[in-house]
C-alpha cells in the first residue's frame, strides 16, 4: 500500500536545509568566533584575537584618558609569558591585580597588545574554590 | 551539625538509588507493594535533603564558620536575608537547592499521579530516582556543603554582585523552572518504558510543564533586571554561556508546549514531542553543567571543577537512554494522522516549532563552539554578539509574525482567501503603524522597525480575538461586555491565557527593539558644573556625597537632570566599596519615565581624585515594556493553569477506571 | 543522634507496604490489559473528535473561519467523531476475562 508522502517530512527537511545555508553563508561571511588565546600563544598569532591572561604588576594610566597600562600573564602553563596592553573603555569593576581577564584587540609590531575599546571582560572570582586547590 | 548534614545527604542518596532500583524492579516484574515502597523513598528522599537544608541554613544564620561554605560565602556583618540567600551563592549550596526542588517535585508528582496513571507512576519513580542519585553522589562523594574547617572569626562575606533583591529569588526561581522540566521528561521516559503510549503522561504533566516554563521565563527576566540595574554597563542581556544556558531549555520548552497542542488536538507529532521534551531536560541538564562547572569561560564561571566530568557523564547517560527508549519504542510512536495542508494551524505550529528549536540550536553552537574549538582544534574562539543577533533576527522575527498568524488559522486546512478576509484589518494596522513609525523616525533601524511593525500586527490579532470572542458571546447570551469577557476566558482558560502570553511576548519585544535598536549615548569626563547632553536631556554634575553603610561606603556623584527647560529632580550614580569582599561595585543611576517608558542610564565609569567623573549616559527607549511584559506573562501563565472544574470533570471520568480498578486475582 | 534517627524513619517508611501487608492476596501490580489500553486510546480519540468540531462551531459562530472554509471541513470533522464513536462502541463491547466492569462500581 502507497504511502503518501505527508507534506510535513518535506517541510522539515527543506527548513533544515534553509537554516543549514543560513548558518553556513553566516559563518563564512563573519568568520567563526575570535580565536581565544593566552599571553605566550599570542606571537603566533595575527590579527583579531581574544587575549586571556592574569592581572600582575602595577596598572597605570587612565582607561578614559590616554589608556590603561597594564600586563597580563599566562594563567596556566609552565612556561608563563608576559606582554603589555593598553585599554581604553570601561574598566569592569571586578579588574584588579591578580584577577583574570579577557580583552579582543591586536597586537602592535612592537609587542604591546591594542585593545577594542571596551572589550575587557573579568571572570567572577570563586573566592573558595581557588584556596582549596 | 555537619554530621547531620552528611548524614542525611548519605540517605538521600540511598533512598534515591533504592527509588531507582526497587523501582525499576517492581516495574519490570510487576510487584505492587515492591512499587509502593520504592514511591515511598522517592518521597522520604525529600525529606532528608530538606534536613540537609535545614542544617545548611542553620550554619548560615548561626554564623557558623567551621563550615567551609558557610566561612566561604558569609559573613558577620551580612544582613540576614542575605545569609540565606548565600546559601545558593556557591555550587555545593546550589546543587542542594537542585536537589531540594528535584526531591521536592518527585514527591508532588508521583503523589498527585498515583490514582491516574498508576501503571505510568511505577516507571516514572525509577526515573525521578536515577536524576536524584546524579545528583546526590555529586553532593555526598564530590561537592560536598559540610565540609569542615577550623573556623576562622570571620567568614570571606558574599560576592557583592549577590547582594540585592534579584539574586534572592533569580537563581530559585531558574532551578524551580530547570528541575521542574525532569517531571514532564520523567513522564515521557515513563511512557516510553512502560510501551504506553497514551496521553495520560501529557495530560498529567501540562501544569508542570507550563509551571516550570514560567519560572524559567521569569528567572531569566529578573536576571536580565539585575544584569541592567546591578552589573550595569547599559544592557541586560550579553549572550554570556550562563544566560544562554538558561534561554536554550526556554527555547525548547516554548517549542514543546506548542507541539503537544497539536498532539492533543490531532493525536501527531508524537516522535517530535517526546524527542522535544528530553531535549529540553538535557538542555536543563547542560545549563546547569556549564554553569557549574566553569568550562566555558564567562563573567560567571566558577573555578574548573571537580564537578564538570561528572556533569558531562549524567548529561550523556540522560542524552543516550532518551535516544535508546525513542528508538526501541518508535514502532509504538507513530500514527496515522498526517499533515493535510501546508496553511493550517498544525503547519504554523510546525513552523513556529522549526524556528524556536533552530534557534535554540544556532544558540547551542554559539555557546559550545568555543568548548568544541578547543577540544578538536586545540584553539578556542570566543562567539561574539553579531552572531547571536543575526540568528535572533532570523529566526526571532519569523516568530513573532507567526505568534499574530497561528491562533487565527483554521486546523486541518485553512483556504488562502479566508486568511486573507481575517487578517485584512490586522494587516492594515500594521501598516499603518509601520508608515507612522518612518515618520518618527524609526526607519533608522529597519530590524527595529520591522520588529515594530510584527509587534502592531500581532496586538491587532490579539485584540481581533478578545473582541470577536466576545461579541459572538453576546450574540448567544445577551450578556454585558464585562461579563462576557470574563465568561470568555474563564470557559477558554488555555486559549485566552495563551493569548496574553502572547501579548508579553509581544511587549518584550517591543521593549527590545527600542532598547536596543533606537537608544543613544553619550561619554566624557566631567568637573563640578560641567553637563552633557543626549537623546534631548541635560545632564549636569552637582557634587559628590560618601556614606559608610552597614558593609560598604557609598559613593555617589550627583546630577541634575533638565529635559527641554523643564527641571526633572536630580540622579545619583557612583561606586560601593565592600569592606570585608575588598571589592568595588558599580552603582548605576536609573530614571525611568512613567510615560513613555524610556530609561535615562547613568554610569560613573571612574571616580578620580580630583572630584572629576568619568560618566557613560543611555538614553534607553521602551525599555521598561521588558519588566512589564514579565508581569503580563506571570498574568497569562496563571489564567493558563487555572484549574477547570469542567475539564477535571471530564478527564476524571475518562481516567477513573483506569487507575482505581482493584487488583485482579491471580487466577485469570 | 539525630542522624540515625533519620535513618531508622526512612527505613520505617520504605518498609512500609511490607510492614502492611505481610501476605498479601496479590502482590501483582496493576497493569492495563490489551482491551483496556484499546479502549482509552479510542476514548482519546472520541474526545479528540468532538472537541475538534466544538472548536469548529466555535470557531465559526466567532467569524474566524469563512462560511465556505467550515462547510469543507465540518464533512471530515463529523466522519472523523462518528468513526471514533462507532470503534469506542466496538472495543466496550468487547469480552474481558474476569474482572467486574465499571457499572459494577458505585454509580
Amino acid at each position: 500500500m502507497a504511502r503518501s508522502s505527508s507534506p510535513a517530512r518535506l517541510v522539515v527537511a527543506l527548513s533544515v536545509a534553509a537554516v543549514l545555508a543560513v548558518f553556513l553563508l553566516y559563518t563564512s561571511l563573519a568568520g567563526g568566533g575570535t580565536p581565544s588565546v593566552s599571553p605566550s600563544e599570542l606571537a603566533a598569532k595575527t590579527g583579531e584575537v581574544s587575549l586571556a591572561g592574569r592581572v600582575v604588576g602595577t596598572p597605570t594610566g587612565d582607561a578614559h584618558g590616554a589608556g590603561l597600562k597594564f600586563v597580563l600573564e599566562d594563567i596556566k602553563g609552565a612556561n608563563k609569558q608576559r606582554v603589555t596592553v593598553v585599554y581604553k573603555g570601561s574598566v569592569p569593576d571586578l579588574f584588579r591585580v591578580g584577577r583574570d581577564v579577557v580583552v579582543t584587540g591586536t597586537q602592535r609590531a612592537d609587542g604591546t597588545f591594542v585593545t577594542k575599546p571596551g572589550s575587557m571582560i573579568t571572570k567572577c572570582p570563586s573566592k573558595y574554590q581557588a584556596a582549596k586547590t | 551539625m555537619a554530621e547531620l548534614g552528611r548524614a542525611a545527604l548519605v540517605i538521600t542518596l540511598g533512598l534515591s538509588a533504592y527509588a531507582l532500583v526497587a523501582g525499576a524492579a517492581a516495574a519490570a516484574l510487576g510487584r505492587r507493594r515492591l512499587a509502593l515502597s520504592a514511591r515511598n523513598a522517592l518521597i522520604a528522599s525529600f525529606f532528608s535533603t530538606l534536613v540537609a537544608a535545614a542544617v545548611l541554613v542553620a550554619g548560615f544564620l548561626r554564623d557558623d564558620f567551621s563550615l567551609a561554605y558557610v566561612a566561604g560565602h558569609s559573613s558577620r556583618a551580612l544582613p540576614f536575608a542575605y545569609k540565606l540567600s548565600a546559601f545558593w551563592g556557591g555550587q555545593e549550596g546550589s546543587l542542594l537547592l537542585w536537589l531540594l526542588v528535584l526531591t521536592g517535585y518527585s514527591a508532588l508528582a508521583v503523589w498527585f499521579a498515583r490514582k491516574r496513571a498508576r501503571d505510568l507512576v511505577v516507571w516514572v519513580t525509577p526515573v525521578l530516582g536515577g536524576i536524584a542519585v546524579g545528583f546526590s553522589w555529586l553532593l555526598v562523594g564530590v561537592s560536598s556543603p559540610f565540609d569542615t574547617i577550623p573556623a576562622p572569626a570571620d567568614g570571606n562575606g558574599l560576592n557583592p554582585s549577590l547582594q540585592n533583591p534579584y539574586m534572592v529569588a533569580h537563581p530559585v526561581l531558574l532551578y524551580l523552572g530547570y528541575v521542574g522540566l525532569a517531571v514532564p521528561f520523567a513522564f515521557a521516559m515513563g511512557a516510553l518504558l512502560s510501551g504506553r503510549m497514551d496521553e495520560r503522561w501529557i495530560v498529567a504533566t501540562r501544569r508542570w510543564t507550563i509551571v516550570a516554563w514560567t519560572a524559567l521565563g521569569v528567572g531569566q527576566l529578573l536576571g536580565a533586571h539585575w544584569a541592567y540595574q546591578e552589573v550595569g554597563w547599559g544592557g541586560y542581556y550579553a549572550w554570556d554561556p550562563v544566560e544562554n544556558a538558561a534561554l536554550m531549555p526556554w527555547l525548547a520548552a516554548t517549542a514543546y508546549l506548542h507541539s503537544v497542542m497539536i498532539q492533543e488536538k490531532r493525536g501527531m507529532l508524537r516522535v517530535w514531542n517526546v524527542t522535544l521534551v528530553s531535549l529540553a531536560f538535557c538542555l536543563s541538564l547542560f545549563g546547569t553543567f556549564l554553569t557549574r562547572s566553569g568550562v566555558v569561560s564567562s563573567i560567571h564561571s566558577f573555578t574548573q571543577s571537580a564537578i564538570g566530568p561528572w556533569f558531562l557523564a549524567f548529561i550523556v547517560v540522560a542524552v543516550v537512554f532518551s535516544v535508546t527508549m525513542i528508538w526501541l519504542r518508535l514502532p509504538q510512536l507513530r500514527t496515522t494522522a498526517r499533515l493535510e495542508s501546508l496553511v493550517s494551524r498544525e503547519a504554523t505550529f510546525l513552523y513556529n516549532n522549526l524556528l524556536l528549536v533552530a534557534l535554540c540550536l544556532t544558540i547551542l553552537w554559539g555557546t559550545a563552539w568555543p568548548i568544541v574549538s578547543e577540544a578538536v582544534r586545540g584553539e578556542a574562539v570566543v562567539v561574539g554578539r553579531p552572531y547571536y543577533d543575526f540568528f535572533l533576527r532570523i529566526f526571532g522575527l519569523p516568530l513573532l509574525l507567526l505568534m499574530g498568524i497561528g491562533p487565527l488559522v483554521a486546523w486541518r486546512r485553512a483556504s488562502l482567501r479566508g486568511l486573507a478576509r481575517v487578517f485584512a484589518w490586522p494587516a492594515a494596522v500594521a501598516a499603518a503603524t509601520g508608515v507612522a513609525l518612518i515618520a518618527f523616525g524609526a526607519g533608522s533601524s529597519i530590524p527595529g522597525l520591522i520588529a515594530y511593525t510584527f509587534s502592531a500586527f500581532v496586538l491587532a490579532t490579539i485584540t481581533l480575538e478578545f473582541s470577536r470572542g466576545t461579541a459572538a458571546r453576546r450574540v448567544l447570551t445577551g450578556e454585558s461586555v464585562p461579563t462576557a469577557f470574563s465568561r470568555l476566558v474563564g470557559r477558554n482558560r488555555r486559549r485566552y491565557g495563551g493569548y496574553v502570553v502572547h501579548a508579553s511576548v509581544v511587549l518584550l519585544a517591543i521593549g527590545v527593539a527600542g532598547s536596543s535598536a533606537y537608544d543613544s549615548v553619550v561619554e566624557g569626563k566631567l568637573a563640578r558644573g560641567e553637563s552633557l547632553a543626549v537623546g534631548g536631556y541635560t545632564l549636569t554634575y552637582r557634587n559628590l556625597t560618601e556614606k559608610d553603610a552597614a558593609n560598604a561606603t557609598e559613593i555617589r556623584a550627583v546630577l541634575d537632570v533638565r529635559r527641554g527647560g523643564d527641571s526633572l529632580g536630580t540622579i545619583k550614580a557612583g561606586k560601593n566599596a565592600y569592606s570585608v569582599e575588598q571589592q568595588v561595585s558599580n552603582e548605576v543611576g536609573i530614571r525611568s519615565d512613567k510615560l513613555t517608558g524610556e530609561d535615562l542610564f547613568v554610569i560613573a565609569e571612574q571616580v578620580n581624585d580630583d572630584g572629576t567623573v568619568f560618566f557613560r549616559i543611555f538614553v534607553k527607549p521602551l525599555v521598561n515594556l521588558i519588566w512589564l511584559a514579565g508581569l503580563v506573562f506571570v498574568l497569562g501563565s496563571v489564567i493558563t493553569l487555572w484549574p477547570d472544574a469542567r475539564e477535571e470533570r471530564r478527564l476524571a471520568t475518562r481516567y477513573a477506571t483506569v487507575g482505581e480498578r482493584r487488583e485482579r486475582t491471580a487466577t485469570t | 543522634m539525630l542522624g540515625a534517627a533519620l535513618a531508622v524513619a526512612v527505613v520505617v517508611v520504605v518498609a512500609l507496604p511490607f510492614l502492611r501487608e505481610p501476605t498479601p492476596d496479590s502482590d501483582a501490580l496493576h497493569e492495563l490489559d490489551a482491551a483496556e489500553r484499546e479502549r482509552l486510546e479510542a476514548e482519546e480519540a472520541r474526545d479528540r473528535a468532538l472537541a475538534a468540531l466544538k472548536e469548529l462551531e466555535a470557531d465559526h459562530r466567532a467569524g474566524r473561519i469563512s462560511d465556505e472554509d467550515y462547510r469543507a471541513v465540518v464533512g471530515v470533522l463529523r466522519r472523523d467523531a462518528a468513526e471514533a464513536l462507532r470503534e469506542l462502541d466496538r472495543v466496550r463491547a468487547m469480552p474481558r476475562g474476569g474482572t467486574r466492569t465499571e457499572s459494577a462500581k458505585s454509580a
